[in-house]
């Protein structure tokens, strides 16, 4: 039965996972996350969800764990955040090259030191080159429903799949949820067929040494299937709409229609965003919202014909590549790259370490985009004492000291 | 697989064929893993040395005639000693000091399956050697080494004295505990094998030793210990025999001197008598100058007793018996517990109290010794005895003895072994292979080597008792065939591989096939040993491969 409740966006997790029938569950608990996999564990010990729930001691057992239940051919499920993430790295490579359709919410936190639990896309986009794919969150109910989107995706290309949300903002915040009915639910999301049966009458080698003529058509196929996976992210949006009554789409467009100016973001902050961009254009601002859900696979040619011909393009990263700039600006900047209508990218670095992105941000961002001549890599929002603007130059930082020569 | 163009891969990274196919990697091995048969402790605490676990296995497999035989190579008997047998094997079984378990009920099993082959023919003799040999007396020792002398080819006769076969199996152990047509099924199975046996024929008073061997190569005598120890007591006139009464109440003719009986001693005998007067209707009492803890019956017995309602009277000894107008006055005499004899057992010792009992009979079960008439002086020891070597011969070469003849009172199984064991002597002694296992048995697998995480854990399953109309029917029946599986499963099988597939499901390597048991590709296996921790019998032991490429 349908159900309307006020959730977090941690039990929302907890639900969708619920919802997509996981029968695996291997967790460590690591703050802002924990609450999904405390509900999980609810959920499983009173036989709501029929599932192993398995404990672990580290992030690397838990996607090891799952690693094993999805080649067995179970639906695997997993939670984590930011270090806990990390330590999951080097497993995270092997469901993808083991071609296991795990999937696994990722509360996004700053990455320490100095130690915080507070938003920041930092960790999971240093994940961005494993192979996952991944979708951002903006509600409590798409942390609930991207679980299932996951999956159905999941499962046809036989590649993991990664659900980013925001720590606190998004993780501990209540929202109104509809918890669909289960067997709508189960409509949608068909059992788990794995790739190849585990079978020990015929013991073979999963995941072994692969010499340097054969790993490249392996590869070949992974990048092959991730490129599948964008229309099918498409398609698997189409079909939530009519099954579940929720569309979704890889991109999301806000007031785009006659807009010069665009920001571009993805995850929570997002909301504040859209609040600003219609402050914004009571003001007159001709500018609109480009939401990025799908990040992987990117969705390049949509970027492109819902950019091309702007003016001026906005980015808003709350991560940063040193040495580099925002992420999101790097791809956007990337899939632009020699179109003949692309417009100019600025990079604006904004909220690290949980610092909060408000409606006044965005408007400050957008004020800032609108007089700005030069498009910049990366533009920095809120660093005490400074201006909106890039790094400061050679000139203005303390330069190295020359030695000192013996004689 | 040709692996031209993309399409051809696979999705993964799998190997195309068995791992086992393409990667040797046994060369990477120290050690290797070998399946042995090693000896249970069951085993070594069977006096007849019974390979308990591999006919167990064959029991489970549905393999009853190797399990007749492996068993009867060693006791032709199973369905007697299923029975009657102290079961010294669970004594020795690991389960209890593993787990805690009751140990595994290996007699129960053995007397299923001594009924399910009750018509199993034993199996034909060797060629005939042309050779004769006598056996005197057809208890279990005599009709063990009738047995193994058939086998062994020989022409063999049985002289028994009384009128059916079966010695103390047909006229000292009970009906209740062993029916007598068991024992008569048995006899006759024997007589199929061709063996000749000739009852009422008595050693001394129908046929003498001389005779004997002056018509056979080889005489075996096991007449048994059927004498009642004298007790040197006032009145012992009285006593009636333990030992006569057993036998006069298995031919049929039992006769209660009333209501109220004494049986002196506590030994096995001590507690037939005692049990069987109480179900003729008798209150009972024995009476012991020691205490339960000094005596020499088999636990087992004596709780049997008890359950029957025997009484027992401790540091009581009978001094003095003397007849009443109404039946027997016995003085006994208050003990006390002094310092251990020679026999390990702390001595009684008299304290001066004494009392006065009545009762209607008093029955002497003391101890029995045996009847050496028959046997020359130049065959016994200055002190009286037989001169016996361990495998039975004597100071005659043409002569050997075993069970209570040459022992004292002992159990089923001890004289069944001894039986074997001549047989096996006399064998030699004509000239042939000596053919019947008498084997020593190597270290049993110990109960820190076995891994019971994997065997099924329940409750022992015992014969259980009956509830009968006549108090000599059989007290306890024979489990069923499911009771017997499910005791079975409880067994780790020490040190024989019953084809579990516990290294089969736990090889990390899929380096161990099944072709009725674990075959381990040792071009694959990388010795990491866990078959041999997770073998519950511990089957398997981890060699060095040095050992093996010097071998």
């Amino acid at each position: 039965m349908r159900e309307r409740l006020l959730l977090t966006g941690n039990h929302a997790a907890a639900y969708g996972a619920m919802l997509s029938r996981a029968e695996v569950i291997s967790a460590y608990p690591i703050t802002p996350q924990t609450m999904i996999v405390e509900l999980l564990s609810e959920l499983t010990a009173s036989g709501r969800l029929d599932a192993e729930f398995i404990t672990v001691e580290s992030e690397h057992s838990a996607m090891a764990a799952c690693v094993g239940a999805s080649a067995a051919g179970a639906r695997a499920y997993t939670a984590t955040s930011g270090q806990g993430l990390a330590l999951m790295h080097e497993m995270l490579h092997w469901a993808v090259g083991a071609r296991l359709p795990i999937v696994l919410t990722n509360v996004s936190r700053a990455m320490a030191p100095g130690w915080s639990i507070w938003s920041d896309q930092s960790d999971i986009l240093s994940q961005r080159d494993v192979g996952w794919m991944m979708v951002f969150a903006e509600t409590v109910q798409e942390a609930q429903d991207f679980v299932l989107w996951m999956y159905r995706v999941s499962e046809q290309v036989y590649l993991p799949g990664m659900v980013g949300m925001d720590a606190f903002i998004l993780s501990h915040t209540a929202e109104p949820l509809i918890v669909h009915d289960q067997e709508a639910a189960d409509a949608y999301l068909p059992p788990f067929e794995p790739i190849y049966d585990l079978d020990p009458a015929e013991p073979r080698a999963y995941g072994g040494l692969v010499n340097r003529d054969h790993y490249f058509e392996l590869r070949y196929k992974i990048y092959e299937s991730m490129e599948r996976a964008g229309s099918l992210l498409r398609e698997a949006g189409e079909e939530f709409g009519e099954v579940l009554g929720r569309r979704y789409t890889p991109l999301e467009g806000y007031l785009l229609d006659d807009a010069e100016y665009v920001v571009v973001s993805a995850g929570a902050m997002t909301s504040n965003v859209r609040q600003a961009v219609r402050d914004l254009r009571d003001r007159g601002v001709k500018v609109g919202l480009l939401r990025v859900i799908a990040f992987r696979p990117f969705p390049i040619t949509e970027v492109r014909s819902l950019l091309g011909g702007r003016r001026k393009v906005a980015v808003l990263d709350r991560n940063m590549s040193p040495g580099h700039s925002g992420i999101f600006a790097e791809e956007v900047r990337s899939a632009l790259f020699g179109q003949p209508d692309a417009p100019p990218v600025y990079g604006y670095v904004v909220g690290i370490g949980g610092r909060d992105v408000r409606v006044e941000t965005v408007v400050d961002v957008v004020d800032d985009l609108t007089v700005r001549e030069e498009p910049e890599m990366a533009l920095y929002v809120g660093v005490k004492g400074l201006p909106i603007g890039p790094l400061r130059r050679d000139s203005q930082i303390t330069r190295l000291q020359p030695l000192e020569v013996q004689p | 697989m040709s692996l031209e163009h993309v399409d051809d891969y696979p999705e993964i990274p799998v190997s195309l064929a068995s791992t086992r196919t393409m990667l040797k990697t046994g060369a990477w091995r120290s050690v290797r893993p070998v399946l042995t048969e090693r000896t249970a402790p069951c085993t070594t605490g069977c006096p007849a040395g019974l390979g308990v676990p591999a006919y167990l296995d064959d029991i489970t497999a549905g393999r009853l005639d190797r399990a007749f035989l492996s068993l009867t190579a060693r006791n032709p008997f199973p369905r007697i000693t299923g029975r009657v047998c102290p079961h010294l094997c669970e004594d020795g079984c690991n389960l209890p000091i593993r787990t805690g378990d009751a140990a595994v009920s290996i007699r129960s099993i053995e007397r299923w399956l001594g009924d399910q082959t009750a018509d199993v023919a034993h199996p034909q003799p060797n060629p005939p050697t042309g050779k004769h040999v006598a056996v005197v007396g057809s208890g279990p020792a005599g009709l063990s080494a009738a047995y193994y002398l058939r086998r062994s080819g020989h022409e063999v006769t049985v002289y028994e004295r009384r009128a059916e076969a079966g010695g103390v199996l047909r006229y000292g152990i009970p009906d209740y505990r062993l029916p007598a047509p068991i024992v008569a099924s048995e006899v006759a199975r024997l007589r199929n094998m061709g063996i000749d046996i000739r009852t009422g024929v008595a050693l001394g008073a129908d046929v003498t030793l001389a005779d004997l061997e002056a018509t056979h190569a080889a005489v075996f005598i096991a007449t048994g210990a059927w004498q009642e120890r004298p007790l040197e007591i006032d009145g012992a006139e009285l006593l009636e025999s333990g030992l006569a009464f057993l036998e006069s109440v298995n031919q049929g003719e039992a006769r209660v001197p009333g209501p109220h009986c004494a049986v002196i001693g506590a030994g096995n005998t001590a507690m037939d008598v005692a049990r069987v007067l109480r179900r003729l209707g008798a209150d009972v009492t024995v009476l012991y100058r020691r205490t339960a803890a000094e005596m020499p019956a088999i636990r087992e017995e004596y709780e049997e007793a008890l359950g029957d309602g025997v009484t027992f009277e401790w540091l009581t000894n009978p001094t003095a018996i003397d007849k009443n107008p109404a039946g027997l006055t016995v003085t006994v005499e208050t003990m006390r517990l002094g310092e251990p004899d020679e026999s390990g057992r702390r001595r009684p010792i008299p304290t001066g109290e004494t009392r006065d009992v009545r009762f209607d009979g008093v029955f002497a079960a003391t101890g029995e010794t045996a009847d050496l008439s028959p046997f020359p002086p130049f065959m016994q020891t200055r002190a009286g005895n037989l001169d016996v070597r361990p495998d039975g011969a004597t100071r005659d070469p043409l002569v050997f003895v075993g069970g209570d003849l040459a022992t004292g009172p002992a159990t089923v199984i001890d004289a069944i072994v001894a039986g074997r064991r001549a047989a096996r002597a006399i064998d030699h002694q004509l000239g042939f292979d000596a053919r019947w296992p008498m084997d020593e048995l190597s270290e049993p697998v110990a109960a820190a080597e076995t891994n019971p995480t994997y065997i099924t854990r329940r409750a022992r399953t015992d014969s259980p008792p009956v509830a009968t109309v006549d108090p000599f029917d059989e007290e306890t029946r024979t489990l069923t065939t499911g009771e017997v599986l499910g005791e079975i499963e409880r067994c780790m099988s020490c040190g024989h591989c019953n084809a579990c597939r516990t290294c089969f499901v736990f090889c990390p390597d899929g380096a161990i096939t099944w072709d009725e048991g674990p075959v381990i590709d040792h071009e694959f296996c990388k010795g990491c040993g866990i078959c041999v921790v997770e073998c519950p019998g511990h089957a398997m032991i981890l060699i060095n491969e040095r050992e093996v490429s010097h071998a």
